[in-house]
């Protein structure tokens, strides 16, 4: 047991050396969603009406409405952002240094994720913390009970990132994913609107957001946000937490590693 | 009678295919410096990988210090490893990078580098353990890598083309150090390689060529057995008389 702590601290540590050495990468991550607060958010709020929706117990404004939609795209792309640095690792061969450890290559995988999930984490927190600055409504006991939340959602993307990075060739090909998998993930979901408005547009396209994962992410962190729950979204998010660690774990498995190395 | 820290049994390997390796079998034994011989394209680096659980063994047998390798929690646990390619974190210092290796050898910071202070020492490292890998030249950097690999005082030790992209002196100053600790007892080494000029007549040696191993013994002994004048040409011999091996 102590073997596996030790670990589980080198990995944490060596990430968050990596967080503190990337400073842009810090800025750049917190840009991106308080653009989205800042500019898109005034833009939609007139030309987009939303009615009373749970865990809301009366109209709110677009910009409450979106925060806990930024917050995954936080996650999301940090998500990504590891799985990059992943397939860099692979080509550089420092991954299989991790990967040649007598240490049980599951838990190392879980450390790894883990780690970038502290990281998405502190970000998205401090994303709250300017959200609220802004005007915002939240509440703090809100934000705390969420931290958890983040946690365990980022482990699921941050687990779809690292199946995606044992699966793609050549660094070259990171775009591609961009496009195909991070845009329609965040697009097809609840992120910027809810899914009746969806639904009152396309059934298909309601029908496609109902299976993204990434929708019950961003509904796990609205409800918990204020307060409130949703156990079908949390019995589907642990779904999707074991379908996800189950394709990262066999996306890494022996005789996959080197065959892309 | 000297007990054998790594075997092959009959291991074979297939990619896509084709045969990569064939039945391939060969041991080395405790506080050896054993050289596994071959040109590029051989099987060497199959070898390190089915070694180092990169690869999935797909037949035949391998033991690590009496260990089978699906034990790895236990065949891995004492072996140092050496990739052919640099595999320290550019960004980070030296002790940051011995720090993270260590942990996934399951060893605390501290124990890190009390584990290693002769090895910093021995090797002019000390100095250095604060300064960002990316600073340090190419030998510099590989010192790091072996002295890295050997946190967790493995009793094996894999190589694989360590020294390639080293000048002369960088690659004998490494060899020398690492041959010392072996004549002391402290570890076995398997030196993968394709130079024969890294390879000493008291070394036990394995040639490879095409995936098949052809010979194995004392490096003197296999070229008194094909009469030839040195080991490259006992290298040229074995694989003439083997050309589809």
């Amino acid at each position: 047991m102590r073997n596996y702590f030790y670990c589980a601290q080198g990995i944490i540590y060596k990430e968050l050396l990596r967080f503190l050495k990337e400073k842009s990468r810090f800025f750049s991550a917190l840009v991106r969603p308080l653009l989205w607060l800042f500019i898109f958010s005034a833009g939609f709020t007139s030309a987009l009406g939303l009615a009373i929706i749970p865990p809301y117990e009366s109209y709110i404004t677009y910009e409450t409405y979106i925060v806990p939609g930024l917050v995954g795209m936080i996650l999301l792309f940090n998500g990504m952002q590891s799985s990059l640095t992943m397939i860099i690792d692979k080509e550089m061969g420092s991954m299989k240094i991790l990967l040649t450890s007598y240490i049980n290559r599951n838990f190392l995988l879980f450390c790894k994720m883990f780690a970038t999930a502290i990281v998405s984490t502190i970000q998205a927190i401090t994303f709250l913390i300017v959200a609220y600055l802004y005007g915002v409504e939240l509440s703090i006991t809100g934000v705390l009970l969420t931290i958890p939340v983040i946690l365990f959602t980022s482990i699921i993307l941050n687990a779809f990132a690292l199946f995606i990075s044992s699966v793609i060739k050549q660094l070259e090909n990171f775009a591609a994913i961009m496009n195909f998998v991070i845009f329609p993930m965040f697009f097809l979901s609840s992120a910027l609107y809810p899914l009746w408005k969806i639904k009152d547009s396309s059934l298909f396209l309601y029908t496609v957001c109902s299976f993204n994962p990434f929708t019950y992410i961003v509904e796990s962190i609205r409800f918990t946000l204020y307060l409130k729950y949703d156990l079908s979204t949390f019995y589907i998010i642990f779904f999707y937490f074991i379908v996800a660690l189950s394709l990262a774990f066999m996306g890494y498995k022996s005789k996959k590693v080197l065959k892309k190395s | 009678m000297k007990t054998h820290i790594l075997e092959l049994e009959n291991v074979s390997h297939t990619y896509d295919k084709e045969m990569v390796l064939k039945n391939i079998s060969f041991s080395i034994e405790e506080a050896s410096f054993s050289v596994l011989l071959g040109l590029n394209g051989a099987g060497k680096s199959t070898i390190f990988s089915l070694l180092t659980r990169l690869l999935n063994l797909q037949s035949g047998s391998i033991k690590i210090n009496g260990y089978t390798i699906q034990n790895y929690s236990k065949a891995l646990k004492d072996i140092g490893i050496v990739f052919q390619e640099p595999t320290l974190d550019l960004d980070l210092t030296v002790r940051q990078n011995l720090y993270y290796y260590g942990a996934l050898k399951g060893l605390s910071f501290k124990e890190t580098i009390a584990s290693i202070k002769d090895e910093l020492t021995n090797l002019d490292l000390d100095e250095k353990l604060d300064t960002k890998v990316q600073k340090l030249n190419g030998g510099h950097r590989r010192r790091v890598e072996i002295v890295r690999s050997l946190i967790n005082k493995p009793k094996l030790l894999l190589l694989d083309e360590a020294t390639v992209g080293l000048d002369l002196k960088s690659r004998f100053d490494i060899l020398d150090y690492l041959r010392r600790k072996v004549q002391k007892g402290e570890l076995s080494v398997l030196w993968i390689t394709h130079l024969f000029d890294e390879v000493q007549e008291s070394d036990t040696l394995a040639i490879i060529h095409k995936g098949k191993i052809l010979q194995t013994g004392k490096v003197e002994a296999i070229i008194a057995e094909h009469n030839q004048a040195d080991l490259t040409q006992t290298f040229r011999y074995l694989t003439r008389e083997n050309p589809d091996a």
